[in-house]
């Protein structure tokens, strides 16, 4: 079965109660070689497949069209050992800001249908379908109305290509998106969904693959063969991920489809009048770049919590590293840093054209810094500028005095270098009291 | 309160109760108002001599690891035998 992978069954955040528990899962395979192919269809005759991005070196194989997979080439092989076997291969540099553009058009369109829709990768996505009948009638409609949507923004090949679930729950839902054949959903009832599941196999558990193999070295090949086990046997062997196989094989546990939310990022780039290879030129740029995005003011209150810097290439392609950062901030370095150093990890392939800043997460503004910034917050008195190395701002010269009536003394001290470099610590650092 | 600032050192050392094997390595030692602790690790040790022209200074320095996981930095003062403990 397909990309399963197991993040998209995980607990969704305490903090969302609601969901949807009738699911539609979408599922287009190799979504982003297709969306190659719809680029470029020329290609289309030809053994096409897509490196992985990451390695600058020993490249490896992402995906592989079928005129590839029948040469042999499988995801994962070494660059030269799919040309050994496919000597006539295509091979293409991935393109993640095109893939990227083509999923945010798709949940855009999606969102049309309803609110609650959950991505799980770039090609699936789950959409939350309760309470829909009324509006377009028994599932199966709803299932075709939606894949019908979706000629708005792909091309016909595209769309036939895409496989439709509908089930209680996210399992469900996908295990019949990835049963079902393209552009004809399978629709599964609350009460068939036990004897549906019992036929599917157990690749289909989004469990430790470790899990999936071991129980197939035992004979156990589908949902319904696993679920003659007694769960505390299961839980013996495989620790709380038997608990679970054993709920979604039987149809008891149903994941709901969680609405989505994503902050709008604050996205800056810089055009280069020339291609720009040169690792400096790229890290001062990123330094600006993340000076303007930090100057929005849709950033002011809010901290960064998760960062992008990616890349338009010279003659096509894209280019992307992101990070998530430790600790909330709205300081440059502490946000350049983690990406400089993706960034040697996986330098862009070619030279660049545009490079691109994004902020993708953010936090809560920091309010212990707030009484000592440099500038004025109110912008009466200093008008936002920036203040004079020793100039007090008024934030604070007024909130001393509020504490000086109230203690009849300033409570507030700064600590300053006495004699930091010597032997005895005592003599290094002193407090002095502080009252502009 | 006086408008003249005033100046208090940080990192002041405490007074602290330190029992040593006979090497003079620290094993037990006792912060104030706490109860004693067992040193499980020597981290790392050093002298300081200075200022033998005014007011001499002869402290041996240790990091030790307390039974609790915590870092402690100590110095057995030399010259009247006291042990204290000092943020570094």
């Amino acid at each position: 079965m397909g990309p399963g992978s197991g993040s998209a069954f995980l607990p969704a955040s305490p903090r969302v109660s609601s969901g949807s528990r009738q699911a539609l899962c979408l599922w287009l395979p190799t979504f982003e070689l297709r969306l190659e192919l719809v680029r470029s269809p020329a290609l289309d005759s030809t053994s096409l497949a897509l490196l992985s991005s990451g390695e600058s070196t020993r490249r490896t194989i992402w995906q592989v069209s079928e005129r590839a997979h029948e040469a042999g080439v499988r995801p994962g092989q070494l660059v030269s050992q799919a040309v050994s076997l496919c000597p006539s291969l295509t091979l293409l540099e991935p393109d993640p800001a095109h893939y990227d553009a083509a999923v945010e058009s798709m949940l855009e369109l999606l969102s049309e249908i309803t609110p609650i829709l959950e991505p799980a990768g770039r090609g699936r996505v789950f959409l939350g379908m309760d309470g829909l009948g009324r509006l377009f009638g028994s599932p199966e409609r709803q299932a075709k109305k939606t894949l019908h949507s979706l000629f708005r923004i792909f091309p016909a090949p595209l769309v036939a290509a895409t496989r439709a679930g509908f089930a209680p729950g996210k399992f469900g839902a996908w295990v019949a998106a990835a049963s079902a054949r393209s552009g004809e959903p399978v629709v599964v009832g609350d009460s068939d969904l036990a004897r549906f599941l019992a036929g599917c196999p157990v690749s289909a558990l989004p469990v430790d693959p470790l899990i999936v193999q071991r129980l197939e070295r035992l004979g156990v090949q589908t949902l319904g063969e696993l679920r003659r086990f007694p769960e505390p046997s299961l839980i013996s062997q495989f620790g709380d991920e038997g608990r679970s196989a054993l709920a979604w094989a039987t149809g008891r546990r149903i994941d709901p489809v969680r609405p989505w939310h994503r902050p709008e990022p604050i996205r800056v780039s810089l055009d280069f009048p020339n291609p720009v290879g040169i690792t400096e030129t790229l890290h001062g740029a990123l330094d600006r770049l993340i000076e303007r995005a930090l100057s929005r003011p849709t950033r002011q209150g809010r901290s960064v919590t998760g960062a992008r810097m990616g890349a338009q290439l010279e003659g096509g392609g894209s280019w992307f590293v992101q990070t998530v950062l430790r600790e909330p901030t709205a300081q440059r370095e502490r946000i350049a840093s983690p990406l400089r150093m993706k960034m040697a990890i996986a330098p862009p392939p070619k030279a660049v054209d545009t490079l691109i800043v994004e902020f993708t997460q953010f936090g809560a503004a920091s309010a212990q810094t707030g009484l000592f910034d440099r500038r004025d917050e109110s912008g009466r008195a200093a008008a936002g500028r920036e203040l004079t190395r020793g100039e007090v701002p008024p934030s604070l010269r007024d909130a001393v005095k509020e504490l000086k009536l109230r203690l009849g003394h300033s409570p507030l001290y700064r600590v300053v270098e006495v004699d930091p470099w010597s032997r005895i610590p005592e003599r290094r650092h002193a407090l002095l009291s502080f009252d502009p | 309160m006086s408008d003249t600032p005033w100046l208090r050192p940080l990192g002041q050392p405490k007074l602290v109760v330190v029992r040593t094997v006979e090497n003079g390595g620290p094993t037990h030692v006792r912060l104030p108002g706490k109860p004693a602790r067992t040193v499980e690790a020597l981290r790392e040790s050093w002298r300081i001599d200075d200022e033998w022209w005014r007011q001499p200074i002869s402290r041996e320095y240790h990091i030790v690891v307390l039974d609790d996981g915590r870092n402690l930095t100590l110095y057995h003062d030399l010259l009247d035998g006291t042990w204290y403990a000092q943020r570094g």
